[in-house]
């Protein structure tokens, strides 16, 4: 199977670990974490490695040249042992954010899949049912946009807010990193959250994602007796969800259409209402915030409302990594099998003005010729590429190598 | 912590799990064959009521007129659980101890209760919003006592929760360090125990006895043989419409629908057919997890399917029915919804 794209990607691979290995540095207490290698030769995953220095796993990386490389999140005893044998010590606490996971302005467009009985392709995210044959299962290709990535990037800013201010967690305690692919990892690796258990991880994913939770906690409800009792809601200058309940709430009343109201679940008149009266519920939030102040919009309707509010403030990581204590995740500075880009740290101070396509970039020196079957438009720094069809271009390595990666273009036959 | 005493010889007696109750304890220099002797005859028995009453009422009395008895019944009572090597009566126990320090808990003053909780080295401090609140919990001290409450209001997403401290009344308060004392017991009844003298091994004779009595009141409902898809809960029922069709699982949802299959007795031949129709179907490999799930390899362990609430949170759980707010588990709800069939069923026939 050693076709000469797969021959061009390992010989990059191996350039780059013998070459760069520098950059590779150990997360903290490394001689205590699993390390995993994907290989190119049969995509078998070699795992339950461990090593005392950092020295000798840069050198079997120079050896073995994996298309990827993971380590545990989790300290073991004994990192080396079967998985019932490692002695579980602790872990860090990790997020993800994946463009997979969060509906995007793109729409994924650049996203194709093809039905495995028919044949019949698409693009963006596949359907429930293929719509020539009724098959569910596809193929699936997808594509690192920048879309993509800013709404992941999005998202991650996000978590750190919560993080920040509700967790309490500062700048120096998160890590952040660009996956290589098509998000974001946010690592929290202190001495104070690595004895959390599956429980506490699942509670704090929970509270990331607003999952579960009833607004009756954060003050939206009815108070006082019979005749005075009046509808109240959390204000803008709250804390903790409380007051993330209200910006979202402020966020969607803002924009919402009399469409949106109902495909939320708004009975026509209470939505006519809202439209109606925008004005003056946008300023009730001025003072204790619009619950209340429109006649005729009751507490069921705001629980709606609040809900979309909700939405828009909980950040979408996925909840299986930050919830599972033994997790593998990329190791920083190594290259990404699907990309040939580089899991990198991203400064949290600046996070804003990251870009993946520039610091990502791992071959910055010479050019290939491939030929592509299809890509879309992409950038690398600060140039534009494609889009191509059945073309034959030569692009800058890490550009060739991306779409190679993809199995969007194969390398000419040597002559 | 070191540091002056606050906790008087009467709270070493209500609070008899402390670690200055402990010092105490040490410092009356008890043997084990004095045990047996005439002399400690009072503690016995103290020590053994608290042991029968958690069985019998699921308490144990706040008894504070005799400090001396009180406080070092606890530490024997305690060597008698863990010397019956019953895993019913040791929860029983630690259970109503940590509620005993609960209803004494929640009457104390501020002080007093952080006092109790700095025990556990929790990371607390009186709240400065003193309207609502009274204490600000870390959160990590938060959840892991409170992770496993299932009433909404202990989510931590329901929570005031700011700079990482979860604010909390002095009720909510004391039914976390509850929850604390709970685990702290129970990590000491693990210990064995052996070579008592014969005078108090009777005693814990007739302790175990009283629990198997008990244990014998409560009937175990065995879950029937054969698969009943009508049974299923939505979000089962929707995986293993997946599955038939090939559609493509997520990860947990294959785990949550294996591990639920083999649980209420489909044998895994029959699973590892279900996933046949997968694009990425592999025999050997799916029967290797299967079996896995069942018990059948590695650790021998079977995978019970994880609770609803992980179910949520992962988002296996689509739709909630009327019935799914009754049971936490959806094995639970199998076992609710087959109780119910069969009792509907011979009405239907008439």
């Amino acid at each position: 199977m050693s076709s000469p794209s797969s021959r061009f990607i390992q010989e990059k691979f191996a350039e780059y670990y013998s070459e760069k290995s520098s950059d590779i540095q150990p997360p903290p207490s490394f001689e205590k974490r699993e390390l995993a290698f994907l290989l190119f030769r049969e995509r078998i995953m070699l795992r339950h490695k461990g090593f005392k220095e950092m020295d000798d796993f840069r050198a079997f990386l120079k050896k073995i040249t994996p298309s990827d490389v993971y380590y545990s999140t989790a300290y073991y005893e004994r990192p080396e042992a079967e998985m019932g044998e490692k002695g579980w010590l602790g872990a860090d606490l990790v997020f993800d954010i994946d463009a997979d996971h969060i509906p995007t302005p793109c729409a994924k467009v650049h996203d194709t899949w093809t039905c495995g009985n028919c044949g019949f392709a698409g693009k963006g995210t596949p359907p429930e049912k293929c719509p020539a044959c009724g098959e569910q299962k596809f193929d699936e290709k997808t594509w690192p946009c920048e879309v993509c990535l800013a709404s992941a990037k999005a998202e991650t800013m996000k978590l750190m807010d919560l993080l920040m201010r509700d967790f309490g967690l500062s700048h120096k305690e998160m890590r952040i990193f660009f996956s290589g692919h098509r998000g974001y990892h946010l690592h929290v690796e202190t001495e104070g959250v690595r004895g959390l258990d599956q429980m506490a991880r699942k509670e704090i994913t929970d509270y990331i994602l607003g999952i579960g939770l009833d607004t009756k906690f954060h003050g939206l409800g009815e108070i006082g007796e019979r005749k005075s009792r009046i509808l109240v809601g959390p204000s803008l200058s709250d804390l903790g969800w409380r007051g993330r309940i209200a910006k979202g709430t402020y966020d969607f009343l803002l924009t919402a259409s009399q469409e949106e109201l109902e495909k939320i679940g708004l009975k026509r008149k209470v939505a006519e209402l809202i439209i109606k009266d925008k004005e003056t519920l946008l300023k009730g939030w001025e003072k204790t915030g619009p619950w209340g102040i429109v006649k005729g919009i009751g507490t069921e309707s705001w629980k709606k409302i609040a809900q979309q509010g909700i939405e828009k403030q909980s950040a979408k990581i996925d909840s299986v990594v930050t919830t599972d204590v033994h997790r593998l995740i990329r190791f920083s500075n190594t290259l990404h099998g699907k990309t040939g880009l580089k899991k990198i740290e991203v400064p949290t101070a600046g996070i804003e003005h990251f870009d993946p396509f520039t610091s990502a970039i791992a071959f910055k020196k010479g050019f290939i010729k491939v030929l592509v079957s299809e890509a879309p438009k992409f950038r690398l720094e600060n140039e534009m590429y494609g889009p191509y069809k059945n073309q034959e271009v030569e692009l800058p390595t890490a550009g060739a190598l991306l779409l190679l990666c993809k199995g969007l273009a194969e390398m000419p036959e040597a002559k | 912590m070191e540091g002056e005493q606050v906790l008087t010889e009467s709270d070493l007696a209500k609070y008899p799990f402390t670690a200055e109750a402990a010092k105490y304890v040490k410092g009356l220099d008890l043997k084990i064959e004095d045990l047996a002797s005439i002399d400690f005859k009072f503690i016995l028995d103290r020590a053994e009521s608290r042991i029968e009453e958690a069985l019998l009422y699921a308490m144990v009395s706040g008894e504070l007129r005799n400090i001396e008895v009180e406080i070092p019944s606890f530490p024997i009572a305690v060597m008698m659980v863990a010397a019956a090597g019953d895993t019913s009566l040791k929860s029983r126990y630690a259970l109503a101890e940590a509620k005993r320090a609960y209803d004494l808990l929640k009457e104390e003053s501020k002080e007093k209760i952080m006092e109790i909780a700095d025990n556990f080295n929790w990371r607390i401090r009186p709240a400065e919003d003193t309207k609502n609140y009274d204490f600000a919990l870390h959160f990590a001290d938060f959840l892991r006592n409170a992770a496993d409450f299932h009433d909404l209001k202990w989510k931590l997403v329901n929570r005031a929760l700011l700079n990482g401290e979860v604010y909390l009344t002095k009720e909510e308060a004391a039914r976390l360090i509850e929850e604390e004392v709970r685990r702290h017991i129970e990590g000491k009844l693990d210990t064995k125990v052996g070579g008592l003298p014969e005078n108090i091994m009777s005693r814990v004779e007739r302790l175990r006895q009283i629990s198997v009595e008990k244990r014998g009141e409560k009937r175990f409902e065995e879950l029937p043989k054969g698969v009943v898809v009508a049974a299923f809960p939505p979000c089962i029922k929707s995986l293993y419409e997946a599955a038939s069709s090939g559609r493509r699982l997520s990860h947990i949802g294959r785990f949550a629908l294996t591990s639920f299959l083999v649980n209420i007795g489909m044998n895994v031949n029959d699973v590892v057919d279900l996933f046949r129709s997968f694009p990425d179907f592999n025999e050997r490999l799916t029967r290797y997890q299967v079996e896995h799930i069942a018990g059948e390899r590695g650790s021998r362990t079977k995978y019970i399917p994880p609770t609803c609430s992980t179910l949520r949170t992962h988002g296996v759980c689509s739709s909630m029915e009327e019935a799914c707010k009754k049971v936490r588990h959806p094995l639970a709800y199998y076992r609710r919804k087959l109780w119910a069939m069969r009792t509907e069923a011979p009405k239907e026939q008439t």
